[in-house]
């Protein structure tokens, strides 16, 4: 797997909550990345005794997209809004479900077919509060943060996503 | 004031630019923006606007010299 320069925590670390949902604390966790995410090491530091569950979802890029086959995608952000935006999140989040780690780090730059695009972890006393917390950050920074999507085609043709098609697909996306 | 667009308004203006207008709102600022290029208007319309501090509503007054982000809506994920 290879390793994000931007965290890289011991096995065993664990991240301070609050630097985690603030977000501008030297040394936390960067809410946007130009590097390959480091999904091993930030689940690695992301435990806390009171959290009996850890909820990791990991975005990743699909070699197809409404029927048209992808190369690659590559993301841009409006990185210090993105970053402040999702810190926000974050904190909202910990907040409604009594979160003990809330993460979210979502990279930036060309990203290749089956590597991580977004990731969010969350950890919370039980299970119902880690998923629901979870699948809310995720939709939040899909459908506010001011990151972008360049859909690269097969076909030599590129183009930029708008909103997502979540309400279009009935299954789980 | 200067401007920046991201993502898909790239097609139609640049990245970066400094806009002659004195423009004191973001409908001012849309119209402007129409003007230049009125290809751009669908996305135009479905954008936000964010200066330094972070977004901003119909209410907000721009200051001189202001940079303002236009923010065409996210596909992140």
């Amino acid at each position: 797997m290879r390793q994000s320069s931007s965290f890289r925590p011991a096995a065993g670390d664990k991240i301070a909550a609050a630097e985690v949902a603030g977000g501008t604390v030297p040394g936390s966790v960067r809410g946007v990345v130009d590097q390959p995410i480091d999904m091993v090491g930030l689940l690695a530091g992301a435990h806390d005794p009171a959290a009996g569950a850890v909820v990791l979802f990991s975005g990743e890029v699909r070699d197809s997209n409404r029927g048209r086959a992808v190369r690659f995608l590559e993301y841009e952000a409006q990185v210090p809004l993105a970053e402040k935006m999702i810190a926000g999140i974050l904190g909202e989040a910990k907040e409604k479900w009594g979160l003990s780690i809330a993460i979210a780090q979502h990279r930036i730059g060309r990203v290749e077919i089956g590597e991580t695009a977004v990731v969010v972890i969350t950890a919370a006393v039980h299970r119902g509060e880690a998923y629901a917390a979870n699948r809310y950050i995720i939709d939040r920074i899909k459908h506010e943060a001011p990151i972008w999507k360049c859909e690269y085609y097969s076909d030599g043709t590129k183009e930029w996503g708008n909103n997502c098609h979540c309400g279009e697909v009935k299954e789980d996306v | 004031m200067t401007i920046h667009v991201y993502a898909g308004l790239k097609d139609y203006f640049s990245p970066e630019f400094e806009l002659a207008d004195e423009v004191y709102d973001i409908d001012q600022l849309r119209a402007c923006l129409l003007a230049i290029n009125e290809q751009a208007g669908k996305l135009l319309a479905a954008s936000r606007f964010a200066v330094e501090d972070g977004f901003i509503d119909n209410t907000y007054k721009f200051k001189a010299h202001e940079t303002v982000i236009v923010v065409p809506p996210s596909s992140g994920g």
